[in-house]
Protein backbone atom coordinates (compact mmCIF):
# COMPACT_ATOMS: atom_id res chain seq x y z
CA UNK A 1 0.00 0.00 0.00
CA UNK A 2 2.83 2.36 -0.15
CA UNK A 3 4.78 4.42 -2.74
CA UNK A 4 7.59 7.01 -2.34
CA UNK A 5 8.15 8.50 1.08
CA UNK A 6 7.65 12.46 1.13
CA UNK A 7 10.81 14.25 1.23
CA UNK A 8 11.23 16.66 4.32
CA UNK A 9 14.83 18.61 3.33
CA UNK A 10 14.90 21.56 4.75
CA UNK A 11 11.98 22.01 7.43
CA UNK A 12 9.74 19.19 9.22
CA UNK A 13 6.41 19.40 8.19
CA UNK A 14 4.03 20.60 11.02
CA UNK A 15 -0.10 21.47 10.43
CA UNK A 16 -0.25 23.43 12.74
CA UNK A 17 -0.39 27.00 11.46
CA UNK A 18 2.39 29.51 12.34
CA UNK A 19 4.89 26.68 11.95
CA UNK A 20 7.10 26.61 8.52
CA UNK A 21 6.02 24.14 5.86
CA UNK A 22 7.94 23.15 3.32
CA UNK A 23 6.56 23.73 -0.41
CA UNK A 24 9.07 21.91 -2.11
CA UNK A 25 7.87 18.61 -0.40
CA UNK A 26 4.47 19.09 -1.19
CA UNK A 27 5.18 20.09 -5.02
CA UNK A 28 7.04 16.57 -4.95
CA UNK A 29 4.08 14.89 -3.47
CA UNK A 30 2.01 16.62 -5.54
CA UNK A 31 4.17 15.29 -8.74
CA UNK A 32 4.33 11.77 -7.59
CA UNK A 33 0.58 11.37 -7.10
CA UNK A 34 0.07 12.82 -11.21
CA UNK A 35 3.33 10.67 -11.71
CA UNK A 36 1.32 7.36 -10.49
CA UNK A 37 -1.98 8.16 -12.58
CA UNK A 38 -3.66 8.86 -9.22
CA UNK A 39 -5.18 12.15 -10.35
CA UNK A 40 -8.60 13.53 -11.86
CA UNK A 41 -6.29 16.37 -13.91
CA UNK A 42 -6.02 18.23 -10.88
CA UNK A 43 -3.41 18.24 -8.03
CA UNK A 44 -3.89 16.16 -5.29
CA UNK A 45 -3.63 15.61 -1.66
CA UNK A 46 -1.09 12.87 -0.41
CA UNK A 47 -2.35 10.53 1.69
CA UNK A 48 -0.66 9.62 4.89
CA UNK A 49 -2.06 7.01 7.24
CA UNK A 50 -1.78 9.98 10.18
CA UNK A 51 -4.28 11.97 8.14
CA UNK A 52 -6.13 8.78 6.29
CA UNK A 53 -6.54 7.31 10.43
CA UNK A 54 -8.48 10.73 11.74
CA UNK A 55 -10.86 10.12 8.31
CA UNK A 56 -11.46 6.60 9.65
CA UNK A 57 -12.04 8.07 13.57
CA UNK A 58 -14.74 10.27 11.75
CA UNK A 59 -17.14 8.02 10.15
CA UNK A 60 -16.43 5.27 13.06
CA UNK A 61 -16.40 2.27 10.75
CA UNK A 62 -13.79 -0.29 10.39
CA UNK A 63 -11.17 0.33 7.77
CA UNK A 64 -11.59 -3.01 6.38
CA UNK A 65 -15.42 -3.09 5.48
CA UNK A 66 -15.63 -3.44 1.98
CA UNK A 67 -18.53 -1.04 0.80
CA UNK A 68 -18.83 -2.08 -3.06
CA UNK A 69 -17.56 -4.50 -5.56
CA UNK A 70 -17.37 -4.39 -9.30
CA UNK A 71 -17.73 -8.22 -10.66
CA UNK A 72 -16.00 -6.80 -14.03
CA UNK A 73 -12.83 -5.87 -12.88
CA UNK A 74 -12.72 -7.79 -9.68
CA UNK A 75 -12.03 -4.59 -8.02
CA UNK A 76 -13.34 -3.79 -4.48
CA UNK A 77 -13.89 0.04 -2.06
CA UNK A 78 -13.22 -0.49 1.36
CA UNK A 79 -14.14 2.06 3.95
CA UNK A 80 -10.28 2.68 3.85
CA UNK A 81 -9.59 3.08 0.22
CA UNK A 82 -12.45 5.32 0.08
CA UNK A 83 -10.84 7.45 3.52
CA UNK A 84 -7.40 8.02 1.04
CA UNK A 85 -9.07 9.24 -1.73
CA UNK A 86 -11.31 11.31 -0.14
CA UNK A 87 -7.90 12.55 1.50
CA UNK A 88 -6.58 13.44 -1.81
CA UNK A 89 -9.93 14.97 -2.93
CA UNK A 90 -8.90 17.72 0.05
CA UNK A 91 -11.53 16.53 2.23
CA UNK A 92 -11.26 17.57 5.56
CA UNK A 93 -11.75 14.04 7.83
CA UNK A 94 -15.34 15.63 9.36
CA UNK A 95 -16.69 15.30 5.70
CA UNK A 96 -16.02 11.50 5.31
CA UNK A 97 -19.14 10.54 6.86
CA UNK A 98 -20.89 12.34 4.26
CA UNK A 99 -18.77 10.84 1.21
CA UNK A 100 -19.74 7.60 3.21
CA UNK A 101 -23.02 7.95 2.69
CA UNK A 102 -22.81 9.17 -1.03
CA UNK A 103 -21.10 6.27 -1.62
CA UNK A 104 -23.35 3.96 -0.25
CA UNK A 105 -26.31 5.42 -1.97
CA UNK A 106 -24.89 5.39 -5.22
CA UNK A 107 -23.33 1.93 -4.85
CA UNK A 108 -27.47 0.90 -4.19
CA UNK A 109 -27.99 2.48 -8.09
CA UNK A 110 -28.35 -0.40 -10.16
CA UNK A 111 -26.14 1.06 -12.91
CA UNK A 112 -23.01 1.58 -10.44
CA UNK A 113 -22.77 -2.38 -9.75
CA UNK A 114 -23.38 -2.50 -14.15
CA UNK A 115 -21.62 -0.46 -16.65
CA UNK A 116 -22.33 2.83 -15.45
CA UNK A 117 -18.91 3.91 -14.45
CA UNK A 118 -17.69 2.98 -18.05
CA UNK A 119 -20.85 4.62 -20.08
CA UNK A 120 -19.69 6.13 -23.13
CA UNK A 121 -22.82 8.88 -21.37
CA UNK A 122 -20.21 9.50 -18.82
CA UNK A 123 -22.57 10.22 -16.11
CA UNK A 124 -22.23 12.41 -13.89
CA UNK A 125 -22.88 11.78 -9.55
CA UNK A 126 -25.72 14.19 -8.17
CA UNK A 127 -24.83 14.36 -4.42
CA UNK A 128 -27.87 15.90 -1.97
CA UNK A 129 -27.07 16.55 2.00
CA UNK A 130 -29.64 16.99 4.20
CA UNK A 131 -29.67 17.64 8.13
CA UNK A 132 -27.73 20.28 10.50
CA UNK A 133 -24.53 18.39 9.23
CA UNK A 134 -24.78 20.87 5.88
CA UNK A 135 -24.12 23.76 8.38
CA UNK A 136 -21.82 22.01 10.52
CA UNK A 137 -19.25 20.78 7.74
CA UNK A 138 -20.15 24.38 5.83
CA UNK A 139 -21.95 22.60 2.48
CA UNK A 140 -23.31 25.29 0.70
CA UNK A 141 -26.61 25.33 0.38
CA UNK A 142 -27.97 28.52 -1.58
CA UNK A 143 -26.11 31.03 -3.96
CA UNK A 144 -24.09 28.94 -6.75
CA UNK A 145 -25.39 25.57 -5.35
CA UNK A 146 -23.90 24.07 -8.20
CA UNK A 147 -21.27 25.55 -8.78
CA UNK A 148 -17.95 26.20 -7.36
CA UNK A 149 -16.09 27.85 -4.35
CA UNK A 150 -17.07 25.35 -1.53
CA UNK A 151 -14.89 23.26 -0.20
CA UNK A 152 -17.38 20.63 1.57
CA UNK A 153 -19.42 20.37 -2.09
CA UNK A 154 -16.62 20.33 -4.52
CA UNK A 155 -14.42 18.20 -2.18
CA UNK A 156 -16.97 15.36 -1.56
CA UNK A 157 -18.13 14.92 -5.31
CA UNK A 158 -14.10 14.78 -6.09
CA UNK A 159 -13.61 11.78 -3.79
CA UNK A 160 -16.24 9.88 -5.57
CA UNK A 161 -14.54 10.43 -9.02
CA UNK A 162 -11.39 9.51 -7.50
CA UNK A 163 -12.65 6.20 -5.94
CA UNK A 164 -13.71 5.30 -9.58
CA UNK A 165 -10.59 6.33 -11.09
CA UNK A 166 -8.45 4.56 -8.42
CA UNK A 167 -9.93 1.91 -6.64
CA UNK A 168 -12.07 0.95 -9.70
CA UNK A 169 -9.15 1.29 -12.20
CA UNK A 170 -12.12 2.70 -14.37
CA UNK A 171 -10.15 5.56 -16.37
CA UNK A 172 -10.88 7.79 -19.27
CA UNK A 173 -9.88 6.52 -22.34
CA UNK A 174 -9.65 3.06 -21.05
CA UNK A 175 -12.31 1.24 -19.01
CA UNK A 176 -14.12 4.51 -19.12
CA UNK A 177 -15.39 5.44 -22.28
CA UNK A 178 -17.22 8.32 -22.39
CA UNK A 179 -18.08 9.58 -25.78
CA UNK A 180 -17.82 13.38 -24.42
CA UNK A 181 -18.78 13.47 -20.82
CA UNK A 182 -21.33 15.10 -18.96
CA UNK A 183 -20.49 18.68 -17.55
CA UNK A 184 -20.15 18.57 -13.94
CA UNK A 185 -19.09 15.26 -14.00
CA UNK A 186 -17.57 14.80 -10.35
CA UNK A 187 -18.54 18.03 -8.67
CA UNK A 188 -22.19 18.01 -8.18
CA UNK A 189 -22.92 17.72 -4.60
CA UNK A 190 -25.28 20.23 -3.46
CA UNK A 191 -27.36 20.56 0.09
CA UNK A 192 -30.69 21.13 0.28
CA UNK A 193 -31.86 23.86 1.20
CA UNK A 194 -33.94 23.42 4.04
CA UNK A 195 -34.06 26.69 5.37
CA UNK A 196 -36.08 28.14 2.28
CA UNK A 197 -37.53 25.06 1.03
CA UNK A 198 -41.38 25.14 1.80
CA UNK A 199 -41.38 21.76 2.35
CA UNK A 200 -40.10 19.07 4.89
CA UNK A 201 -36.23 18.00 4.27
CA UNK A 202 -35.86 15.83 0.98
CA UNK A 203 -34.20 12.60 2.24
CA UNK A 204 -37.19 13.08 5.29
CA UNK A 205 -39.83 12.97 2.46
CA UNK A 206 -38.68 9.87 1.58
CA UNK A 207 -38.11 8.16 4.88
CA UNK A 208 -34.83 9.40 6.55
CA UNK A 209 -34.64 11.90 8.90
CA UNK A 210 -31.36 14.18 10.02
CA UNK A 211 -28.59 13.96 7.96
CA UNK A 212 -28.49 11.59 5.10
CA UNK A 213 -27.66 11.67 1.18
CA UNK A 214 -29.99 11.15 -1.78
CA UNK A 215 -28.15 10.31 -4.92
CA UNK A 216 -28.20 9.32 -8.64
CA UNK A 217 -26.59 9.69 -11.63
CA UNK A 218 -27.32 12.56 -14.28
CA UNK A 219 -27.12 12.34 -17.88
CA UNK A 220 -26.91 16.13 -17.66
CA UNK A 221 -28.56 19.02 -15.86
CA UNK A 222 -30.37 22.09 -17.86
CA UNK A 223 -31.76 24.95 -16.43
CA UNK A 224 -35.62 26.57 -16.64
CA UNK A 225 -35.36 30.55 -16.49
CA UNK A 226 -38.92 31.17 -15.45
CA UNK A 227 -39.93 34.78 -13.94
CA UNK A 228 -42.20 36.40 -14.99
CA UNK A 229 -45.02 34.47 -14.11
CA UNK A 230 -47.92 34.27 -11.25
CA UNK A 231 -49.43 31.35 -12.53
CA UNK A 232 -47.96 27.99 -11.41
CA UNK A 233 -49.13 26.05 -13.92
CA UNK A 234 -47.73 27.97 -16.64
CA UNK A 235 -44.19 27.90 -14.34
CA UNK A 236 -44.62 23.71 -14.39
CA UNK A 237 -44.88 23.60 -18.15
CA UNK A 238 -41.90 25.56 -18.74
CA UNK A 239 -39.97 22.62 -16.28
CA UNK A 240 -42.32 19.66 -18.60
CA UNK A 241 -41.42 21.15 -21.69
CA UNK A 242 -37.58 20.83 -20.75
CA UNK A 243 -38.08 17.13 -19.45
CA UNK A 244 -39.88 16.30 -22.15
CA UNK A 245 -37.94 17.11 -24.61
CA UNK A 246 -36.49 14.92 -27.27
CA UNK A 247 -32.31 14.74 -27.32
CA UNK A 248 -31.79 12.50 -24.38
CA UNK A 249 -34.88 10.48 -24.58
CA UNK A 250 -33.63 7.08 -25.90
CA UNK A 251 -35.39 4.31 -23.75
CA UNK A 252 -39.31 4.31 -24.14
CA UNK A 253 -39.09 6.34 -20.50
CA UNK A 254 -37.07 8.47 -19.31
CA UNK A 255 -35.96 9.97 -15.95
CA UNK A 256 -35.45 13.24 -14.33
CA UNK A 257 -36.03 15.38 -11.14
CA UNK A 258 -36.30 19.21 -10.91
CA UNK A 259 -33.99 21.52 -8.34
CA UNK A 260 -36.10 23.83 -7.80
CA UNK A 261 -35.00 27.70 -6.66
CA UNK A 262 -36.70 28.82 -3.75
CA UNK A 263 -38.57 31.08 -5.53
CA UNK A 264 -40.10 28.42 -7.41
CA UNK A 265 -40.70 26.11 -4.81
CA UNK A 266 -42.09 29.18 -2.54
CA UNK A 267 -44.45 29.58 -5.49
CA UNK A 268 -45.60 26.41 -5.95
CA UNK A 269 -46.19 25.43 -2.37
CA UNK A 270 -48.67 28.84 -1.83
CA UNK A 271 -50.60 27.58 -5.00
CA UNK A 272 -51.17 24.56 -2.72
CA UNK A 273 -48.73 22.41 -4.72
CA UNK A 274 -46.87 19.50 -2.14
CA UNK A 275 -43.51 17.77 -3.60
CA UNK A 276 -45.78 14.98 -4.43
CA UNK A 277 -48.06 17.39 -6.30
CA UNK A 278 -45.28 18.76 -7.81
CA UNK A 279 -44.09 15.26 -9.43
CA UNK A 280 -47.44 14.37 -10.69
CA UNK A 281 -48.19 17.58 -12.52
CA UNK A 282 -45.00 16.83 -14.01
CA UNK A 283 -45.10 13.06 -15.19
CA UNK A 284 -48.86 14.22 -16.32
CA UNK A 285 -47.33 16.69 -18.73
CA UNK A 286 -43.91 15.65 -19.85
CA UNK A 287 -43.99 14.44 -22.93
CA UNK A 288 -44.00 14.36 -26.79
CA UNK A 289 -47.15 13.62 -29.55
CA UNK A 290 -45.98 10.28 -31.19
CA UNK A 291 -45.61 13.02 -34.30
CA UNK A 292 -42.93 15.00 -33.01
CA UNK A 293 -41.11 11.98 -31.83
CA UNK A 294 -41.53 10.59 -35.07
CA UNK A 295 -39.55 13.17 -36.56
CA UNK A 296 -36.61 12.77 -34.38
CA UNK A 297 -36.26 8.72 -34.85
CA UNK A 298 -37.95 8.10 -31.39
CA UNK A 299 -41.43 7.54 -31.70
CA UNK A 300 -41.56 3.48 -31.20
CA UNK A 301 -40.25 1.76 -28.11
CA UNK A 302 -39.09 -2.00 -29.30
CA UNK A 303 -39.48 -5.06 -27.81
CA UNK A 304 -36.05 -4.15 -25.12
CA UNK A 305 -37.43 -0.93 -24.50
CA UNK A 306 -35.04 0.77 -26.76
CA UNK A 307 -36.68 3.40 -29.18
CA UNK A 308 -36.13 3.64 -33.25
CA UNK A 309 -38.10 5.29 -35.82
CA UNK A 310 -41.19 3.09 -36.29
CA UNK A 311 -44.00 5.42 -38.01
CA UNK A 312 -43.12 3.28 -41.24
CA UNK A 313 -44.09 0.33 -42.71
CA UNK A 314 -45.94 -1.68 -40.45
CA UNK A 315 -46.23 1.19 -38.00
CA UNK A 316 -47.38 3.96 -40.37
CA UNK A 317 -51.00 3.35 -40.38
CA UNK A 318 -51.93 1.91 -36.62
CA UNK A 319 -49.82 5.01 -34.93
CA UNK A 320 -51.78 8.01 -34.05
CA UNK A 321 -49.12 11.26 -34.67
CA UNK A 322 -51.41 13.22 -32.01
CA UNK A 323 -51.17 10.57 -29.42
CA UNK A 324 -49.36 11.91 -26.34
CA UNK A 325 -46.03 9.56 -24.77
CA UNK A 326 -45.27 10.58 -21.44
CA UNK A 327 -41.49 10.78 -20.63
CA UNK A 328 -41.81 10.20 -17.25
CA UNK A 329 -42.92 6.49 -16.01
CA UNK A 330 -44.02 6.79 -12.20
CA UNK A 331 -43.77 10.36 -11.19
CA UNK A 332 -42.89 8.80 -7.55
CA UNK A 333 -39.42 8.06 -9.38
CA UNK A 334 -38.83 12.32 -9.37
CA UNK A 335 -36.66 13.68 -7.36
CA UNK A 336 -37.63 17.07 -6.15
CA UNK A 337 -35.38 19.73 -4.29
CA UNK A 338 -34.54 22.91 -3.40
CA UNK A 339 -31.46 24.58 -3.52
CA UNK A 340 -29.98 27.87 -4.38
CA UNK A 341 -30.14 31.42 -4.05
CA UNK A 342 -33.75 33.14 -3.72
CA UNK A 343 -33.00 36.17 -5.92
CA UNK A 344 -34.13 34.71 -8.68
CA UNK A 345 -36.47 31.97 -10.61
CA UNK A 346 -33.72 29.85 -11.85
CA UNK A 347 -34.30 26.15 -11.69
CA UNK A 348 -32.65 23.32 -13.03
CA UNK A 349 -34.04 20.45 -14.32
CA UNK A 350 -31.88 16.87 -13.42
CA UNK A 351 -32.27 14.08 -16.09
CA UNK A 352 -31.34 10.75 -14.68
CA UNK A 353 -28.80 8.56 -16.67
CA UNK A 354 -30.82 5.58 -15.52
CA UNK A 355 -33.74 4.56 -13.06
CA UNK A 356 -33.42 5.46 -9.43
CA UNK A 357 -33.28 3.90 -6.51
CA UNK A 358 -35.27 6.34 -4.48
CA UNK A 359 -32.99 5.47 -1.35
CA UNK A 360 -31.43 8.16 0.71
CA UNK A 361 -28.63 6.97 2.82
CA UNK A 362 -27.98 8.44 6.60
CA UNK A 363 -24.94 10.06 7.77
CA UNK A 364 -23.91 8.19 10.77
CA UNK A 365 -20.02 9.69 12.26
CA UNK A 366 -17.95 7.98 14.91
CA UNK A 367 -18.51 7.88 18.08
CA UNK A 368 -15.59 10.17 19.74
CA UNK A 369 -14.64 11.71 16.26
CA UNK A 370 -11.51 13.25 16.63
CA UNK A 371 -11.10 17.13 17.01
CA UNK A 372 -9.78 18.74 13.97
CA UNK A 373 -7.14 21.22 15.50
CA UNK A 374 -7.35 23.24 12.22
CA UNK B 1 9.76 11.96 10.27
CA UNK B 2 8.82 10.56 7.09
CA UNK B 3 5.53 9.36 6.21
CA UNK B 4 4.71 7.53 3.05
CA UNK B 5 2.41 8.17 0.31
CA UNK B 6 -0.64 6.09 0.55
CA UNK B 7 -1.76 4.00 -2.41
CA UNK B 8 -5.49 5.04 -4.05
CA UNK B 9 -6.04 1.91 -5.53
CA UNK B 10 -5.66 -0.93 -3.58
CA UNK B 11 -3.56 -3.36 -5.80
CA UNK B 12 0.19 -2.53 -4.19
CA UNK B 13 3.50 -0.77 -5.48
CA UNK B 14 3.49 -3.29 -8.59
CA UNK B 15 0.43 -2.07 -10.69
CA UNK B 16 0.96 1.79 -9.72
CA UNK B 17 0.50 3.94 -12.84
CA UNK B 18 0.10 0.46 -15.66
CA UNK B 19 -2.06 2.33 -18.27
CA UNK B 20 -3.27 -1.03 -19.26
CA UNK B 21 -4.72 -3.55 -16.79
CA UNK B 22 -2.63 -5.46 -13.94
CA UNK B 23 -2.33 -9.60 -13.66
CA UNK B 24 -5.26 -11.36 -13.72
CA UNK B 25 -6.55 -10.41 -10.64
CA UNK B 26 -7.79 -14.35 -9.35
CA UNK B 27 -4.54 -15.34 -10.29
CA UNK B 28 -5.17 -17.31 -13.13
CA UNK B 29 -2.11 -18.37 -15.91
CA UNK B 30 -2.51 -16.24 -19.25
CA UNK B 31 -4.90 -18.57 -20.99
CA UNK B 32 -4.05 -20.67 -24.01
CA UNK B 33 -6.71 -20.35 -26.74
CA UNK B 34 -8.68 -23.62 -26.49
CA UNK B 35 -7.97 -26.09 -29.30
CA UNK B 36 -9.54 -25.46 -32.65
CA UNK B 37 -10.90 -28.06 -34.74
CA UNK B 38 -9.48 -28.19 -38.39
CA UNK B 39 -13.10 -27.02 -39.59
CA UNK B 40 -16.30 -26.44 -38.37
CA UNK B 41 -17.94 -29.75 -40.22
CA UNK B 42 -20.27 -31.18 -38.32
CA UNK B 43 -20.12 -27.98 -35.20
CA UNK B 44 -22.47 -26.89 -32.95
CA UNK B 45 -22.68 -23.23 -32.84
CA UNK B 46 -22.96 -20.87 -30.13
CA UNK B 47 -24.62 -17.78 -30.26
CA UNK B 48 -24.03 -15.01 -26.92
CA UNK B 49 -26.13 -11.39 -27.34
CA UNK B 50 -25.00 -8.66 -25.74
CA UNK B 51 -28.59 -6.96 -26.22
CA UNK B 52 -27.26 -4.31 -28.02
CA UNK B 53 -29.28 -3.39 -31.50
CA UNK B 54 -28.31 -5.57 -34.86
CA UNK B 55 -26.48 -7.90 -32.31
CA UNK B 56 -28.77 -10.91 -32.25
CA UNK B 57 -29.91 -10.10 -36.09
CA UNK B 58 -25.71 -10.33 -36.86
CA UNK B 59 -25.52 -13.06 -34.87
CA UNK B 60 -28.40 -15.11 -36.17
CA UNK B 61 -26.85 -14.62 -39.77
CA UNK B 62 -23.52 -15.77 -39.44
CA UNK B 63 -25.09 -19.16 -37.53
CA UNK B 64 -26.75 -19.62 -40.52
CA UNK B 65 -23.85 -19.29 -42.56
CA UNK B 66 -21.55 -21.42 -41.04
CA UNK B 67 -24.50 -24.21 -41.17
CA UNK B 68 -25.64 -23.15 -44.67
CA UNK B 69 -21.85 -23.12 -46.01
CA UNK B 70 -19.43 -24.21 -43.83
CA UNK B 71 -20.97 -27.93 -42.61
CA UNK B 72 -21.94 -26.71 -39.26
CA UNK B 73 -24.40 -28.74 -37.51
CA UNK B 74 -26.45 -26.63 -35.66
CA UNK B 75 -27.30 -23.48 -33.68
CA UNK B 76 -26.94 -25.21 -30.37
CA UNK B 77 -27.56 -22.17 -28.12
CA UNK B 78 -28.43 -18.76 -28.09
CA UNK B 79 -28.91 -16.59 -25.16
CA UNK B 80 -28.93 -13.13 -24.81
CA UNK B 81 -26.82 -11.49 -21.87
CA UNK B 82 -29.18 -9.70 -18.79
CA UNK B 83 -26.41 -7.60 -17.92
CA UNK B 84 -24.17 -6.01 -21.55
CA UNK B 85 -21.69 -5.01 -18.29
CA UNK B 86 -20.68 -8.19 -16.78
CA UNK B 87 -18.66 -10.76 -18.12
CA UNK B 88 -20.13 -14.53 -18.59
CA UNK B 89 -19.78 -16.26 -15.01
CA UNK B 90 -19.34 -19.88 -14.65
CA UNK B 91 -22.76 -20.82 -15.08
CA UNK B 92 -23.08 -19.44 -18.62
CA UNK B 93 -20.31 -20.74 -19.79
CA UNK B 94 -21.02 -24.32 -18.60
CA UNK B 95 -24.21 -24.28 -20.41
CA UNK B 96 -22.34 -23.03 -23.28
CA UNK B 97 -20.30 -26.16 -23.48
CA UNK B 98 -22.88 -28.24 -22.82
CA UNK B 99 -24.28 -27.36 -25.48
CA UNK B 100 -21.65 -26.29 -28.43
CA UNK B 101 -18.27 -27.06 -29.70
CA UNK B 102 -17.23 -22.81 -30.66
CA UNK B 103 -19.08 -19.69 -29.79
CA UNK B 104 -19.60 -16.24 -31.74
CA UNK B 105 -20.42 -13.36 -29.42
CA UNK B 106 -20.71 -9.40 -29.94
CA UNK B 107 -21.48 -6.98 -31.12
CA UNK B 108 -19.17 -4.80 -28.66
CA UNK B 109 -20.66 -1.01 -29.89
CA UNK B 110 -20.94 0.25 -26.29
CA UNK B 111 -18.36 1.16 -23.13
CA UNK B 112 -19.08 -1.64 -21.08
CA UNK B 113 -20.40 -4.31 -23.06
CA UNK B 114 -17.15 -4.23 -25.58
CA UNK B 115 -15.08 -4.55 -22.40
CA UNK B 116 -17.38 -7.49 -20.86
CA UNK B 117 -17.34 -9.05 -24.72
CA UNK B 118 -13.47 -9.45 -24.47
CA UNK B 119 -13.92 -10.85 -21.04
CA UNK B 120 -16.83 -12.94 -22.37
CA UNK B 121 -14.11 -14.37 -25.35
CA UNK B 122 -11.03 -15.38 -22.27
CA UNK B 123 -13.82 -16.66 -20.04
CA UNK B 124 -14.68 -19.38 -22.83
CA UNK B 125 -11.29 -20.05 -23.85
CA UNK B 126 -10.47 -20.97 -20.50
CA UNK B 127 -13.47 -23.22 -20.45
CA UNK B 128 -11.87 -25.02 -23.71
CA UNK B 129 -14.27 -23.49 -26.07
CA UNK B 130 -13.27 -21.46 -29.09
CA UNK B 131 -14.49 -18.01 -29.22
CA UNK B 132 -14.95 -15.39 -32.02
CA UNK B 133 -15.76 -11.68 -30.23
CA UNK B 134 -16.78 -9.09 -32.51
CA UNK B 135 -16.39 -5.28 -31.66
CA UNK B 136 -16.65 -2.02 -33.74
CA UNK B 137 -13.11 -0.50 -33.92
CA UNK B 138 -14.62 2.38 -31.59
CA UNK B 139 -13.57 -0.02 -28.82
CA UNK B 140 -9.95 -1.08 -29.44
CA UNK B 141 -8.49 0.67 -25.68
CA UNK B 142 -11.17 -0.14 -24.05
CA UNK B 143 -11.19 -4.04 -24.81
CA UNK B 144 -7.34 -4.30 -24.75
CA UNK B 145 -8.05 -2.63 -21.19
CA UNK B 146 -10.08 -5.53 -20.42
CA UNK B 147 -8.20 -8.21 -21.73
CA UNK B 148 -5.15 -7.06 -19.73
CA UNK B 149 -7.32 -6.92 -16.42
CA UNK B 150 -8.36 -10.44 -17.01
CA UNK B 151 -4.87 -11.59 -17.31
CA UNK B 152 -4.29 -12.19 -21.21
CA UNK B 153 -3.26 -8.64 -22.12
CA UNK B 154 -2.46 -10.21 -25.81
CA UNK B 155 -5.69 -11.67 -26.33
CA UNK B 156 -7.20 -10.90 -30.14
CA UNK B 157 -10.85 -10.37 -31.38
CA UNK B 158 -12.43 -9.27 -34.58
CA UNK B 159 -12.91 -5.38 -35.16
CA UNK B 160 -15.53 -4.28 -37.62
CA UNK B 161 -16.49 -0.61 -38.68
CA UNK B 162 -17.98 1.71 -36.23
CA UNK B 163 -21.42 1.62 -35.74
CA UNK B 164 -23.41 -1.15 -35.74
CA UNK B 165 -26.23 0.26 -34.31
CA UNK B 166 -27.53 2.30 -37.11
CA UNK B 167 -27.50 -0.09 -39.87
CA UNK B 168 -30.33 -1.11 -41.98
CA UNK B 169 -31.22 -5.26 -41.41
CA UNK B 170 -29.99 -5.60 -44.98
CA UNK B 171 -26.42 -3.56 -43.98
CA UNK B 172 -26.52 -6.24 -40.76
CA UNK B 173 -26.38 -8.92 -42.82
CA UNK B 174 -23.96 -7.31 -45.50
CA UNK B 175 -21.88 -7.13 -42.70
CA UNK B 176 -22.11 -10.65 -41.30
CA UNK B 177 -20.96 -11.71 -44.97
CA UNK B 178 -18.17 -9.71 -44.45
CA UNK B 179 -16.36 -10.80 -41.81
CA UNK B 180 -17.99 -14.36 -42.10
CA UNK B 181 -14.21 -15.64 -43.06
CA UNK B 182 -12.37 -14.36 -40.37
CA UNK B 183 -14.59 -15.59 -38.08
CA UNK B 184 -14.39 -18.94 -39.73
CA UNK B 185 -10.48 -18.95 -39.73
CA UNK B 186 -10.63 -17.64 -35.91
CA UNK B 187 -12.57 -20.73 -34.77
CA UNK B 188 -10.85 -23.08 -36.72
CA UNK B 189 -6.96 -23.91 -37.42
CA UNK B 190 -5.60 -23.69 -41.02
CA UNK B 191 -3.30 -26.46 -42.06
CA UNK B 192 -0.95 -24.46 -42.62
CA UNK B 193 -0.65 -23.49 -38.71
CA UNK B 194 -1.09 -27.17 -37.82
CA UNK B 195 -2.19 -26.67 -34.61
CA UNK B 196 -4.15 -29.27 -33.10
Amino acid sequence: MTAAPVQHEQHEQHEQHGQSLDPAAAQSAIEHAYEQGWTDGLPVVPATQDLVDRFLAAAGRPAGEVLSHLKQVDRTVTVELLAINAAMAGCRPEYFPVVLAAWQALAQERTTGGGGWQSTSGPAPLIIVNGPLRQELGFNSTGGVFGPGFRANATVARAIGLTVRNAYGIRPHELEQATQGVPGRWSICLAENEEESPWAPLAEDLGVSGNAVTSTLLRTSEFVDNRHTSDPEQLLADFADTIGRSGPWIFRNAGAGVVLCPEHANQLAKAGFSRADVAAWLGEHAGRTTGQLAAVGKDRANENGVRFPGATGDNRDTTDPEQFQRTIADPASMIVAVAGSRNAGISMVVRYFADWSGKPVAITTGTSPQKDDR
Amino acid sequence: MTQTILDPTGRGAQHAGSAAGPADPQGRPTPELAPRPASLAGARIGLLDNTKHNALLFLTVVGELLVEEHGAASVGIVETKKNFSIPVDEEIVSRYRESCDVVVTGVGDCGSCSAAAVADGINFERAGLPAAVVLTDAFDITGRTMAGVQGAPDYEWIRTEHPMAVLTEEQVRERARLLLPEILSTLTVSDQEGRA
